[in-house]
C-alpha cells in the first residue's frame, strides 16, 4: 500500500501484489463456506480469514491508512467472533462477509491510485455488520446491547453512554424505531435553536441523546443528531428557521432485531465449533511461495525471445548447409525448440489469471445490491474458464463494479414493476466472457428497461453534447452514457447515477487499448459490450502457407480443411457438405497480390458457430498442419486488418489470422467482385 | 543521417540505439511501416522513410535503428554526433517535411531537420485512416 504523499516505488508494488494474494486467498476461503463443510474446516477457514484480515489491518496501519485499518478490523472482530462460536456460519453471514472483502479490496485498489481514504470503506454493510454484532454481543446477567443497530458512523456510536446504550436496547427491544434528526445551526443562535428544537422533538418522543455531528462542507455553524426514539414521528412540523438545515433519517427498525435477541436470554452461548469429532488431519505438502516481479518475468520472457531466435538460426543454417543434415542434431534442435515453448507457455501462464477470479467479485456485489434495492435477480456467468492477464484483473474490477451497479440501479425494474410488464419478477444478469480474435469480450447484459434514448437525447442537447433539431442514431445517443458527468438521473444515491462512473469505465478500457459499445431495446434489457485485447496468449491454430507467407488460423473457427482438389479462384461457388458457401482468397482479403489459382480451402466461422453464423471458404495454396504457437500482439502502428498477432517461427514471423475479421474482408472482397462484374 | 538527410533526434525521445537486423514485412498494406523486427521480446513497428513526404528517392542501407520513445525504430544510416543545443534561427519547415519535423535550419553549414515523434506518429496513424 502507497501511504499518502509517498510516490509509488518498488517496494510499495510488493506490498500491493501482497494484499492482492491476501484478497485472492480471502475470496478462496469465502467461497469454501458457501457449501457445507465439515465443522473443522469451517474452523480452519475463519481462522484463515481472521488472519487475513488481521494482516492487512496490520499493514494498512503501519502505512498509514488508518480508515482501512479500522474497517478491517471491524472484520476481524466478526471473524473472531465466529471463532468464538458466537456467530455461526450462514449463507446470509457469509454474503455480508464477501460483501467486506470485497468493500475492503475495492478500497485497497483506490488506494493504489492515489484516492483520498474513505471515512468508512465498510459504510453500505454498516446495518449488516451492527445487526451481527448485537447478535453476538454476549448476554451475562440478561443485558444486551443492541446500539450496533444504530445505522451511525463508529465515533458516534463511541459517544453514547451506557444509560442512552441501556435506552437504545430497551427502546428497540420494544418495537420503538429510532429517527436521527441533523439539525445545522448558527453560531450565534445555536444554544437557544437546539434547546427549542429539543422541546419539540420531545413532545414526539424520547429524545435519547443529542450529539455533535460533522457540518456539511460548505456549512458555517454548528451541527447536530438528534437520536429520537419515536413510532409515529412527524418531524416535518419542527419550527426550523430560514437557512437552518434539517434531515430526518431512520437509523434504527426494530423489525431487524433478531428474534433470539428478542426472545428469553440464551444462558448457552451458542457452541464453539471444535467439539465435533475431527477426523484426523489432513496434510497439505507445504508449498513455498515465491514473489518475483512481473517486470522481471518480462525480461525473462524477451530473453527467452532471443534463444529462440538462436535455436531458429542455428536450426536455418543445419538445414542450408549440405551434409550437415544429419538426424540427431536436427532432433536436439526440434527438442529445444519444444522445450522453449513449453518454458514460455509456463511463464505466460504465470502472469495469466482466470476470468472467473473477476466473476468472483461480482457475485457478492450483485447479492448485496439485490437485497438492498429488492430487487431480485438471477446473475449468470459465461466463460469463466478463460484467462486474462493478471495486470488486466486488477484494472477492470472496478468498471466491472460500476456496470453491475449501473445494471441493477438503473437497468433492472423493481418486481412489481415487471410483473406488471409481463416480466418474470426475478430480473436477469448475465456476464459473459469469450475470446474474439486478439480481444477478450466481456458482455454484461440485463433484461431490464434498457436504456431511455429521448431522455439521454435531451440530456445531450441539455449539457451541449449533440446539437438540437438533429438526427443521432441509437449507437451515438447510448455512447452519450460514456460522457463525463452525463447522468439522467435526477438525484445521486448510493449506488450510481452521479455522472460519475461510466466515463471511468470508458477511460480503463481504452486505456487498456480496448473498446466499449452500449446498445439497448427499450423494456428489453440492455448490453454493454468490452473488448480487451490480449497482448500475448497461446493458441492452437491450423498452419497455411500462402506465397512463401504462413499463417495461423485459431482452431476453434475452423469447421473444414479441403486440400488437393480441383483449381479454386476467388469469388467461386463451392459445396461443402451440403451447402453453397462463397471462397475468397487469403490474399484479397488482405489486400495482397491474388494467386493464379489455389488448390487448398479452409471453412471459417464466428467462433463456437451456429447454424445461423456466416460461413466462408478461404483460398490458402497449401496447409502445413496444426501446432500451437505463442502469439504476440501487434503494436499500434504495426496493426494489420485481418492479423491477430505473430509468432516467431523458424522460417520467420507466422502471422496469426483474427477470423472473425477475416470473415468481414472476405465478404467485403466478394462484394467488391459482384460490384466489378 | 538518416533518408540522405541530416537530422537531428532529442534525446530525450530516444528510448534507444540498436543494432539493425531484418526487418519482416507485414501480411498487408502498411503505408509508412516496412515491417517488423522483434525487439526485447515484442514486435517493434520500423519506419519506412520512401512513404514520408519529402524523403522520396533511393534509400541508401540502414545499419542502425534509432527505437523512439512511442515504440517506433527509426531507421538510421549512420549516426554523426551530439549537439548540445538547438541552433539559432531554426524554424517551422516551409515545405513538406513539417508532417514529421518540428523545425529545420543549418547546423555546420549542412542543412538538418529535428524529427518531431509526435508529428511523425500522428502522420502514420493518418495514413492508416487514409488506407
Amino acid at each position: 500500500m502507497q501511504p499518502p504523499g509517498v510516490p509509488l516505488d518498488q517496494p510499495f508494488n510488493d506490498v500491493w501484489s501482497e494484499c492482492e494474494d491476501l484478497f485472492t486467498q480471502a475470496r478462496a476461503t469465502l467461497a469454501t463456506l458457501k457449501t457445507p463443510q465439515p465443522a473443522h474446516v469451517v474452523q480452519a477457514s475463519v481462522n484463515a480469514l481472521f488472519r487475513t484480515t488481521h494482516t492487512l489491518k496490520g499493514m494498512a496501519g503501519m502505512l498509514g491508512f488508518h480508515s482501512f485499518s479500522r474497517a478491517a478490523h471491524r472484520m476481524e472482530d466478526i471473524f473472531d467472533l465466529m471463532r468464538q462460536g458466537r456467530l455461526r456460519s450462514t449463507d446470509s453471514l457469509t454474503d455480508v462477509l464477501e460483501a467486506g472483502i470485497l468493500a475492503l479490496e475495492s478500497g485497497m485498489e483506490g488506494l493504489r491510485r492515489g484516492r483520498p481514504e474513505p471515512d468508512d470503506y465498510l459504510l453500505p454493510l454498516r446495518r449488516q455488520l451492527g445487526e451481527l454484532e448485537a447478535l453476538a454481543r454476549p448476554t451475562e446477567g440478561g443485558s444486551r446491547d443492541l446500539t450496533s443497530m444504530l445505522d451511525l458512523p463508529p465515533k458516534t456510536l463511541k459517544a453514547l453512554s451506557d444509560y442512552e446504550r441501556t435506552r437504545v436496547t430497551s427502546l428497540l427491544l420494544d418495537s420503538t424505531p429510532i429517527h436521527g434528526l441533523t439539525v445545522c445551526l448558527d453560531y450565534a443562535t445555536f444554544d437557544e435553536r437546539l434547546r427549542t428544537l429539543s422541546e419539540a422533538v420531545a413532545m414526539h418522543g424520547e429524545l435519547i441523546s443529542t450529539l455533535p455531528a460533522d457540518p456539511p462542507e460548505d456549512w458555517e455553524g454548528l451541527c447536530f443528531l438528534l437520536l429520537v426514539a419515536s413510532a409515529h414521528p412527524a418531524f416535518e412540523e419542527l419550527p426550523a428557521l430560514e437557512g437552518e438545515v434539517l434531515s430526518m433519517a431512520l437509523v434504527a427498525d426494530p423489525a431487524r432485531v433478531p428474534d433470539s435477541l428478542r426472545a428469553k436470554p440464551d444462558p448457552e452461548p451458542a457452541p464453539r465449533l471444535e467439539p465435533e469429532p475431527q477426523p484426523p488431519p489432513q496434510h497439505y505438502p507445504e508449498m513455498e511461495i515465491l514473489r518475483i516481479p512481473a517486470q522481471q518475468v518480462e525480461v525473462l520472457e524477451a530473453r527467452l525471445m532471443d534463444v529462440g531466435q538462436l535455436r531458429d538460426a542455428a536450426s536455418r543454417w543445419m538445414r542450408r548447409t549440405p551434409g550437415n543434415l544429419h538426424d540427431e542434431p536436427v532432433g536436439l534442435l526440434g527438442g529445444m525448440q519444444d522445450g522453449l515453448l513449453e518454458v514460455q507457455k509456463t511463464l505466460l501462464q504465470m502472469r495469466m489469471v482466470k476470468v472467473e477470479s473477476l466473476f468472483s467479485r461480482i457475485e457478492p456485489m450483485v447479492k448485496n445490491l439485490s437485497r438492498e434495492l429488492g430487487k431480485p435477480v438471477k446473475l449468470t456467468f459465461q466463460g469463466g474458464e478463460l484467462e486474462l492477464e493478471r495486470s488486466l484483473l486488477g484494472r477492470l474490477g472496478e468498471p466491472f463494479l460500476h456496470l453491475v451497479r449501473n445494471a441493477m440501479d438503473h437497468g433492472l425494474e423493481p418486481p412489481s414493476e415487471r410483473v406488471a410488464q409481463g416480466k418474470s419478477e426475478t430480473g436477469a444478469l448475465r456476464i459473459s466472457a469469450s475470446q474474439r480474435g486478439r480481444n477478450l469480450r466481456f458482455d454484461i447484459r440485463d433484461d431490464g428497461r434498457g436504456f431511455d434514448l429521448a431522455r439521454m437525447e435531451a440530456r445531450g442537447i441539455g449539457l451541449g453534447l449533440i446539437k438540437e433539431g438533429q438526427h443521432y442514431t441509437p449507437e451515438r445517443i447510448h455512447r452519450l452514457a460514456l460522457e463525463p458527468g452525463f447522468s439522467t438521473q435526477d438525484q445521486a444515491n448510493q449506488i450510481s447515477g452521479r455522472g460519475v462512473g461510466m466515463d471511468v469505465v470508458r477511460a480503463e478500457v481504452e486505456g487498456l487499448g480496448g473498446e466499449i459499445h452500449l446498445s439497448s431495446e427499450a423494456k428489453r434489457g440492455s448490453l454493454v459490450r468490452l473488448a480487451i485485447p490480449l497482448s500475448r496468449a497461446v493458441l492452437s491454430c491450423l498452419r497455411v502457407r500462402c506465397d512463401r507467407q504462413v499463417f495461423g488460423i485459431p482452431l476453434g473457427n475452423v469447421h473444414r480443411v479441403q486440400a488437393g482438389r480441383e483449381i479454386l479462384h476467388g469469388g467461386d461457388q463451392l459445396e461443402v457438405l451440403g451447402k453453397s458457401l462463397p471462397l475468397e482468397s487469403l490474399q484479397a482479403c488482405l489486400g495482397l497480390p491474388e494467386p493464379e489459382a489455389q488448390r487448398a480451402f479452409v471453412v471459417i466461422s464466428q467462433q463456437g458457430g451456429s447454424a445461423e453464423s456466416v460461413e466462408v471458404a478461404i483460398g490458402v495454396d497449401e496447409v502445413l498442419g496444426r501446432g500451437e504457437v505463442l502469439l504476440r500482439s501487434l503494436p499500434e502502428l504495426a496493426r494489420i486488418p485481418g492479423i491477430m498477432g505473430g509468432s516467431p517461427q523458424e522460417e520467420g514471423i507466422l502471422w496469426v489470422l483474427d477470423p472473425e475479421a477475416i470473415l468481414g474482408l472476405a465478404m467485403d472482397s466478394l462484394m467488391r467482385r459482384v460490384a466489378r462484374v | 543521417m538518416a533518408a540522405g538527410r541530416h537530422l537531428l533526434l532529442a534525446t530525450q525521445d530516444l528510448r534507444e540505439v540498436v543494432a539493425a537486423s531484418p526487418v519482416t514485412p507485414l501480411p498487408g498494406p502498411s503505408k509508412g511501416i516496412q515491417g517488423v523486427v522483434l525487439h526485447q521480446g515484442e514486435f517493434l513497428p520500423v519506419l519506412a522513410w520512401g512513404d514520408l513526404p519529402g524523403c522520396a528517392g533511393p534509400l541508401a542501407p540502414h545499419p542502425v535503428l534509432a527505437v523512439l520513445r512511442p515504440r517506433l525504430a527509426v531507421p538510421v544510416e549512420r549516426m554523426l554526433g551530439l549537439v548540445d543545443t538547438l541552433p539559432e534561427g531554426w524554424v517551422e519547415p516551409e515545405d513538406e517535411t513539417h508532417a514529421w519535423a518540428s523545425v529545420e535550419g543549418e547546423l555546420d553549414d549542412l542543412r538538418a531537420a529535428l524529427l518531431d515523434p509526435e508529428r511523425l506518429v500522428n502522420l502514420l496513424r493518418r495514413f492508416r485512416l487514409e488506407a
